[in-house]
């Protein structure tokens, strides 16, 4: 018999299948779903995560006083891990400074660096108090280094000085009413013109660092919270971070254990997140791939018992004329079938599913929020499904192809 | 006899069925010879031996001893796949309780014997037609065996017995499950096979009045051939 038959032959034995082989599909409906709706929910993590990190700014390097936790996965190393009474003693007073600026710009890898200072400062909009985080940065280079984008408005110039951008949340959801652009923001008691809103989902505070330092309670001038550096060539990456640590090992008179500070750049940070996003998914998709076991469990099942009640057909088919390889593939056809039909219908509900978690997941911040299914993930647990099905129904088949035709008939 | 050449020879077979503890013997060394265009009519009591016959001759089954030749090859020696393949061109089945598949229409169920030995498609509808218009079902075929009555479904398997033209027809009790008048309509239909299409029709009945339309008849009783015999009362069909 020829393959096209056979299909159409186990085609018609699926059409013509009772509630029993749509309680088998629905097992392997459930066990799609649930990897596609997993995969989705992995890959929508990862994507808001790079966005969030920046799919671009692989070629920048944050420099920072003390240990960040960061760097404690990048250097395998704890806070106050070297010891010693030097090193408690600058735990407290770490700081950068513009010593430490001076001895990067004699690294010829760097292409631009901005300072920051960060802290948390009171602001009031038409009456409304908040509080938020806000950023002082290097106006000049700011626009440059930063992986932000402007929503409305513009970025902060090199001449700008009692102006603010803001994170799009700050400007949108923060206060009752919306903050505009040119709108008046008092922070500390100052007043700022909003030159620019951010593409985002924030409610920081962007402005020129010499207005920062006057804004935040106790930051000095002269020194930063971090010094984001962009490299010029972004293959270099690993050995313009060695060159970096080695010049500020001299300029800080630290050695590898007394090390206060951290470099750290966000490709590694992207590296490290992603390879735990796509353990965390392998994982969580493992356990939907027991669902899909079930699944094939079923299907296993399910035939046995076709087997059985076809048996008849099975020796009307021998007796004129078919061969064991032609009962042996309409089965399998008719198991992988079964795969296919709940693999498409699995696929339907993974991607309904995918879309209805943001919804159900809206408690929980971000991670949450997007869920993304990619046509590999459909192409995978299709072709898993059928497979998974054929393999169940291989012995079924087996069995039913070697029935002998003379029982197969007599069997009512 | 006109015709000499032999379709179907047992030699000395024997089949013995295992009944639990006990050994029963279905079949003690037959032989017999059924040539090319004999209406053969095997007939026996039950429990005679005579299905075993019936599915040994169809090469539905494989005799415990002894050697079945069809069309001058030992079946007994011959691989599963190529038995099939011999079995679905030269024997065509017509069973006592039809055995159509029925989620398949008449056609379909004719077409089936086709598609099983890879005709293509246009031949073997072309083929399916012409045998259901033989058995005068061609206004029937898209309908499914529920649809059909107990006759008009014989007549499908008939058809479908028909679709590879075999030589050999293996009706078993085909009449079994029908009323007389039904009955002997699909007797008169195999008469025509014989007579008009030159089948060769072997037939297991329990019933001496249908074995009289054959022109043969073997008579088995406890496994053992006890009668051969030449029906010069051979019924006349006027058809």
């Amino acid at each position: 018999m020829k393959l096209r038959k056979s299909l159409k032959f186990a085609i018609n034995m699926v059409l013509h299948s009772k509630l029993r082989s749509w309680l088998t599909i629905l097992g392997i409906v459930i066990g799609v779903a649930s990897v596609i709706a997993i995969i989705s929910l992995g890959e929508g993590m990862k994507q808001s995560l790079n966005s969030q990190l920046g799919g671009l700014g692989g070629d920048l390097v944050t420099v920072s006083p003390g240990f960040s936790s960061s760097s404690k996965f990048t250097h395998g190393r704890g806070p106050g891990g070297g010891g010693g009474s030097s090193s408690v003693a600058t735990e407290e007073e770490v700081v950068l400074d513009r010593g430490d600026l001076q001895a990067l710009k004699g690294i010829s890898d760097i292409e631009l660096m901005d300072t920051q200072v960060r802290g948390s400062v009171d602001v009031s909009y038409l009456g409304k108090k908040g509080s938020v985080t806000l950023t002082g940065v290097d106006q000049k280079y700011w626009a440059q280094i930063t992986i932000s984008e402007i929503d409305e408005g513009r970025m902060l110039g090199p001449a700008d000085q009692n102006v603010i951008v803001i994170g799009g949340k700050l400007a949108e959801g923060y206060f009752d009413q919306p903050i505009g652009i040119n709108k008046m923001v008092t922070i500390e008691d100052m007043a700022f013109r909003v030159v620019g809103i951010l593409d985002d989902s924030s409610t920081s505070i962007i402005m020129p660092i010499m207005m920062a330092y006057q804004v935040i309670d106790d930051k000095e001038t002269g020194i930063y919270d971090s010094i984001i550096i962009k490299i010029k060539d972004e293959e270099n990456l690993d050995l313009v971070v060695e060159k970096i640590e080695n010049k500020l090992k001299m300029i800080r008179h630290v050695t590898e254990k007394t090390k206060d500070f951290s470099v750290s750049s966000n490709k590694q940070t992207q590296e490290m997140i992603a390879e735990f996003m796509s353990s965390m998914t392998m994982f969580l998709t493992a356990i939907a791939g027991v669902s899909l076991l079930v699944g094939a469990v079923g299907i296993a099942n399910t035939m046995f018992t076709s087997v059985l009640e076809k048996t008849k057909e099975i020796g009307i088919m021998k007796a004129i004329g078919a061969k064991n390889k032609d009962i042996m593939t309409i089965f399998l056809f008719n198991a992988g079938l079964i795969g296919l039909v709940g693999g498409v219908i699995g696929v339907i509900f993974g991607i309904i599913l995918s879309s209805l978690m943001p919804i159900m997941m809206s408690g929980m911040g971000r991670l949450g929020s997007e869920t993304v299914v990619s046509i590999n993930s459909i192409i995978l647990s299709l072709s898993v499904s059928i497979i998974i099905g054929m393999i169940a129904g291989v012995i079924p088949a087996y069995q039913g192809s070697k029935l002998k035709p003379v029982d197969a008939l007599r069997y009512e | 006899m006109k015709h000499k050449e032999k379709l179907v020879t047992l030699k000395n077979v024997w089949k013995i069925y295992q009944m639990g503890e006990v050994k029963v013997p279905a079949l003690k060394g037959v032989s017999v010879d059924i040539h090319k265009g004999e209406f053969v009519a095997i007939i026996g009591a039950s429990g005679s031996g005579k299905s075993t016959m019936m599915n040994l001759v169809g090469c539905l089954d494989l005799p415990t001893k002894g050697d079945i030749f069809l069309k001058n090859q030992n079946i007994t020696k011959l691989h599963e796949s190529k038995l099939s393949v011999l079995r679905g061109k030269t024997i065509g089945f017509v069973f006592q309780q039809y055995n159509l598949i029925q989620t398949m229409t008449a056609l379909e169920n004719v077409l089936l014997p086709l598609e099983l030995q890879e005709m293509n498609d246009e031949k073997a509808k072309k083929q399916a037609i012409k045998v259901l218009k033989l058995v005068g079902l061609e206004d029937k075929m898209y309908n499914r065996p529920t649809q059909l009555s107990g006759g008009q479904q014989q007549r499908v398997a008939i058809a479908r017995s028909l679709a590879n033209d075999p030589e050999i027809i293996l009706a078993d009790e085909v009449t079994g499950a029908l009323d007389s008048v039904t009955g002997k309509e699909i007797m008169k239909m195999l008469t025509k096979l014989w007579k008009e299409e030159n089948k060769t029709i072997i037939m297991i009945t329990h019933d001496l009045n249908l074995a009289n339309y054959a022109q043969t008849i073997i008579e088995l009783k406890d496994g053992e051939i006890i009668k051969i015999k030449n029906n010069n009362k051979q019924t006349t069909v006027r058809t």
